[in-house]
């Protein structure tokens, strides 16, 4: 399976890792770490909104938060994606 | 006034969003040093979308991309023009008139795509080579975007076939060549930040020359740093209360028709006069162009 990341586990960022998923699998989006217990639908939303922008379907999203602000994880989701894309 | 510059590594969100209220005067998003290769692209789209969100209150915002002479530039530029907030590019290995030419061009060709005002992104060029520093008039004299020149630290020490001392006599004839490059050119000389971040005595010592040899600020790599050099070239209340009665003295004697008045004992002629609004401008008492 083909897969890329972006972000690390230092505080107030995040590490995304993005994987294909099968064709028609839609977006599933996986969250831990420190901020998902309170911000969880924020979280989730900002990595759907970031993923509608690029036009990215069929994704397996996992993010493993440390504090991460909402621009940050938009960052670490679009590099992320782009990495898988082979766009850097 | 640019008395301060604080480097924020480009890929640490933790820098990035906490740089600004430090109290510098400016403030830089690094895509190269500070940046691994392997990270690059991170860093790109991370300050792209801090620069978007614009929340930086008043200090001056820039960005040091990667080098003309990198496969990057133009990426980091193309990702970073178009954004809410951005003061200015500070270019490193910015060496030859040439370099900012092909710069200043490529800033236009973005200003225009994105309708953003012609001129508007100025640039702070880096010297980092022998040849740089030579050619330092020329370089801030290449485009009208050009408003500071700075020396190289470790690239140009390199080039110039030394090394480090504690004292930084390696370094100090490029920078005196800077200073009176940038004063000729009209542009801002920004004086090399100091590297050993918890030698207050060195960086004060350092701070202190720096500015008795004209240069405007420093760039800085630690918050800490910025109280001591702000303390340095800010004037003090003495220095303040001097330029006040020397302007008001000048004034005076101009609507008396007199030729010359003294102050203190010292007589105060054109350059004292100058001097004294200088002290002003950098109190923030003054503008600039008053």
């Amino acid at each position: 399976m083909k897969f890329a990341s972006a972000g690390t586990l230092e505080s107030m960022d995040c590490l995304v890792t993005v994987s294909e998923g099968g064709r028609g699998s839609g977006l599933a989006v996986e969250l831990e770490g420190s901020g998902v217990s309170r911000f969880r639908s924020a979280m989730e939303k900002t990595v759907r909104d970031t993923l509608e922008a690029l036009g990215a379907n069929d994704l397996m999203v996992n993010v493993n938060d440390r504090g991460a602000l909402d621009v940050v994880l938009e960052a670490r989701v679009e590099t992320a994606v782009k990495r898988l894309r082979g766009e850097r | 006034m640019r008395r301060t510059m604080l480097y924020l590594p480009g890929n640490n969100p933790n820098m990035l969003v906490r740089g600004h209220l430090f109290g510098s005067d400016g403030i830089v998003m690094d895509m190269e040093d500070a940046v691994a290769l392997s990270e690059k692209d991170a860093a790109r789209i991370m300050i792209s979308k801090f620069l978007r969100r614009g929340d930086f209150g008043r200090v001056e915002v820039t960005v040091r991309i990667n080098g003309a002479d990198t496969e990057f530039w133009k990426k980091d530029l193309e990702a970073v023009v178009p954004c809410k907030r951005l003061d200015g590019i500070r270019l490193p290995k910015a060496d030859s008139p040439q370099i900012i030419k092909d710069v200043d061009e490529e800033l236009s060709r973005l200003e225009d795509k994105y309708g953003i005002a012609q001129g508007h992104i100025k640039l702070f060029c880096i010297l980092e080579t022998a040849y740089g520093i030579w050619h330092a008039y020329d370089v801030a004299t290449a485009s009208k975007r050009v408003t500071a020149i700075l020396p190289g630290g470790e690239d140009l020490v390199a080039d110039l076939k030394t090394s480090r001392t504690p004292e930084g006599t390696e370094l100090e004839w490029s920078r005196r060549m800077i200073v009176i490059a940038a004063r000729a050119a009209g542009v801002d000389a920004i004086d090399l930040m100091f590297p050993r971040v918890t030698d207050d005595k060195g960086l004060r010592r350092d701070a202190q020359f720096s500015k008795d040899l004209g240069f405007d600020g420093k760039s800085v790599i630690h918050p800490n740093q910025i109280p001591v050099i702000h303390e340095i070239f800010t004037p003090s209340e003495k220095e303040i209360e001097k330029a006040q009665r020397i302007i008001a003295a000048a004034e005076d004697a101009r609507a008396r028709g007199l030729g010359t008045v003294s102050v203190d004992g010292r007589m105060v002629d054109v350059p004292v006069v100058k001097r004294a609004h200088y002290i002003l401008v950098k109190a923030g008492l003054e503008k600039e162009d008053e």
